[in-house]
């Protein structure tokens, strides 16, 4: 019975021809590494978040006198399972962020974003500006001490542009501010267009962002670790089975890390100041943005200058994005590229100390530490376009064969 | 193989250092005699005496807004149970403020602040903080406006904690379920992507790609 109903549907939506063609006879290399993985996981992960959001928008109440309650009695305590979903939900947008930070420099390290991938490149730097709003945007609902005042430090961020030579006198910096707040300080407008932005703008525009991106992965291909592109029609395993298994095993594996620290240790993910309710007269001692902002912040802050911390940062988002133009060389994957490997290296130190340093005191030695990293983040992306004239000389020397 | 080690390595410190355990953040640390502790994790003997205790010293400022405890002069107030009747047991906070701001405002006035809610305050502070400042106030935050009440008294102070954790945190039981669960959820992923990785071993061997 179940059997005929689905024939009688396949011969009308012609599924299986679908599943054929783009799961079976689409061939990838077969020598895929696990931190290929990072993508599937990434979906997943932006799954969990959009169910366990759904949710959430069921019992939260985005005003500033119900926020805290919604969330601290209504969802935690008062109906049954939603303290799970809200852990899910927590926990879930640190690991969406680690695991696209962990995918990006997948990237890097396999140079998946050169020809003829840099359009993939691209919409994933768009993904990951978006995500990094989104999770911005969330982290203000909660309405504890943390979301305000981590809030109210990062609308102060723009208004750097103000402290600059002759552009300073137009107060963009201000107007922006004053855009992202809705008004002077942080209250109820705030706090209902970031609801609205964080549930349905920005979450619209990640699943059209990521059907894309997802469209030019399958269009340009997989990228090899091997860094050469294979010869479909010779070599390379189907997609279905092979990978589908392989890195279902490893989302399974992911999840139990994942459920790990739902269930047994959410003290990183819902910290002990967020349960202290909203209070504008209070300054917490210590405020930082969250650890995917921290690299980004210790750059801001180490540079003496306001203006130009302003401008670093920013660069250093800029540098991500146009990585594909950065890097010519016509080699790929830092497996044959060792200036490459070197770079890179000094890329993920930088970026890991930067992090580590935004969560400590700003003391006079941190702040030198501070560009110290920063300039070794810098000096991988300005050592790109050099490594790519020596290494189109090593080309030109070996006769131009490809490795 | 090295490049693999590394990488990985790096990784997994610079997860557990931002997630686990930050050895470089400066945190805070008080002391809390073991006997007391004790008595503090100990809900189930000890919450319900904690609560008294908490009735007699410090609902005359503060509330527990998620336990339906209120101020004194709240709770003598006929209009509080007209109010329960329409909002439920725990009264938005904007209701509460709204129409107590009186009996808040008499307290502003000689505390200089609304003395808190002290809904969450548990898992704000952690009971080594709150046994500390309890006991001993103006040791703690020299120039707050907390009275030393129960200064001389740290095993009924350590009950009041008692008596906050269990407002702030789940019941025991429903603590062992939670771990269960979790337990559960954890060990099926697990066998789930055993089971998958043998059966992908299996397929391919007889596909010839293996």
């Amino acid at each position: 019975m179940l059997g005929r109903l689905g024939r009688w549907i396949d011969e009308r939506a012609h599924l299986s021809e679908l599943w054929q063609s783009q799961m079976v006879d689409y061939k990838v290399p077969k020598n895929l590494t696990f931190p290929y993985a990072f993508g599937i996981m990434a979906l997943v992960a932006f799954a969990i978040q959009v169910i366990s959001g759904i949710f959430l928008t069921m019992y939260y109440q985005p005003d500033v006198n119900k926020a805290f309650d919604s969330v601290n009695y209504t969802i935690m305590k008062e109906v049954p399972f939603m303290w799970l979903i809200r852990q899910v939900h927590a926990a879930g947008a640190n690991f969406f962020l680690a695991v696209v930070y962990l995918h990006i420099f997948t990237g890097i390290y396999y140079n998946a974003y050169k020809k003829p991938r840099e359009l993939t490149w691209i919409v994933g730097w768009l993904i990951y500006f978006v995500l990094l709003t989104t999770a911005l945007t969330g982290y203000l609902l909660p309405w504890g001490q943390l979301s305000y005042w981590g809030m109210v430090v990062t609308a102060e961020i723009p208004t750097s542009i103000d402290s600059a030579p002759i552009i300073g006198k137009l107060k963009i910096g201000e107007t922006i501010s004053l855009w992202m707040k809705g008004g002077y300080e942080i209250g109820q407008i705030t706090l209902g267009r970031f609801f609205g932005l964080h549930i349905w703008l920005l979450p619209l525009i990640l699943l059209l962002l990521v059907g894309i991106h997802l469209y030019l992965v399958r269009a340009a291909g997989i990228s090899n670790p091997e860094g050469r592109e294979i010869d479909k029609k010779k070599e390379g395993v189907p997609f279905h089975p092979y990978i589908t298994l392989k890195e279902g095993a490893y989302v399974m594996g992911y999840l139990a890390v994942f459920f790990f620290f739902v269930f047994f240790h959410m003290s990183h993910f819902l910290p002990a100041d967020n349960y202290d309710p909203a209070d504008p007269f209070k300054t917490p001692a210590h405020i930082a943005p969250e650890w995917y902002l921290l690299a980004y912040y210790t750059i801001f802050r180490s540079i003496p200058d306001k203006f130009l911390g302003f401008v670093a940062f920013n660069l250093s988002l800029l540098f991500l994005l146009l990585l594909p133009f950065l890097d010519f060389s016509p080699l790929k994957s830092a497996r044959n590229r060792p200036l490459f490997f070197v770079m890179f290296v000094v890329l993920v130190i930088s970026s890991m100390a930067l992090t580590v340093l935004g969560t400590m005191p700003p003391t006079p030695t941190n702040a030198i530490l501070g560009l110290l990293f920063t300039g070794g983040l810098f000096a991988f992306f300005l050592s790109l376009p050099l490594i790519s004239i020596i290494e189109w000389g090593w080309y030109k020397a070996r006769g131009g064969e490809k490795r | 193989m090295i490049k693999t080690v590394f990488f990985t390595a790096i990784s997994l410190i610079f997860f557990y250092i931002i997630w686990i355990n930050n050895f470089f953040a400066h945190k805070e640390k008080y002391e809390m005699p073991a006997q007391y502790a004790r008595i503090a994790e100990d809900v189930k003997s000890y919450a319900r005496e904690g609560k008294q205790l908490f009735e007699q010293n410090c609902q005359a400022c503060h509330s527990v807004r998620y336990d339906s405890v209120y101020i004194s002069a709240v709770q003598a107030n006929p209009k509080l149970k007209t109010l329960q009747e329409k909002y439920g047991k725990v009264l938005p906070k904007d209701v509460y403020e709204g129409v107590f701001n009186e009996d808040l405002m008499a307290l502003k006035e000689s505390f200089g602040k609304v003395p808190p809610d002290l809904s969450t305050i548990y898992l704000v502070k952690g009971k080594e903080y709150l046994f500390n400042f309890t006991l001993e106030p103006q040791k703690v935050l020299p120039g707050t406006s907390m009275p030393a009440v129960m200064t001389g008294r740290p095993e009924e102070t350590a009950k009041i904690v008692a008596y906050l954790k269990s407002v702030s945190e789940p019941t025991p039981e429903e603590k062992s379920k939670r771990v269960l669960m979790g337990i559960g959820t954890i060990a099926y992923l697990v066998v789930m992507g055993i089971l998958i990785w043998l059966w992908k071993g299996k397929i391919l061997k007889r596909m010839g790609l293996h």
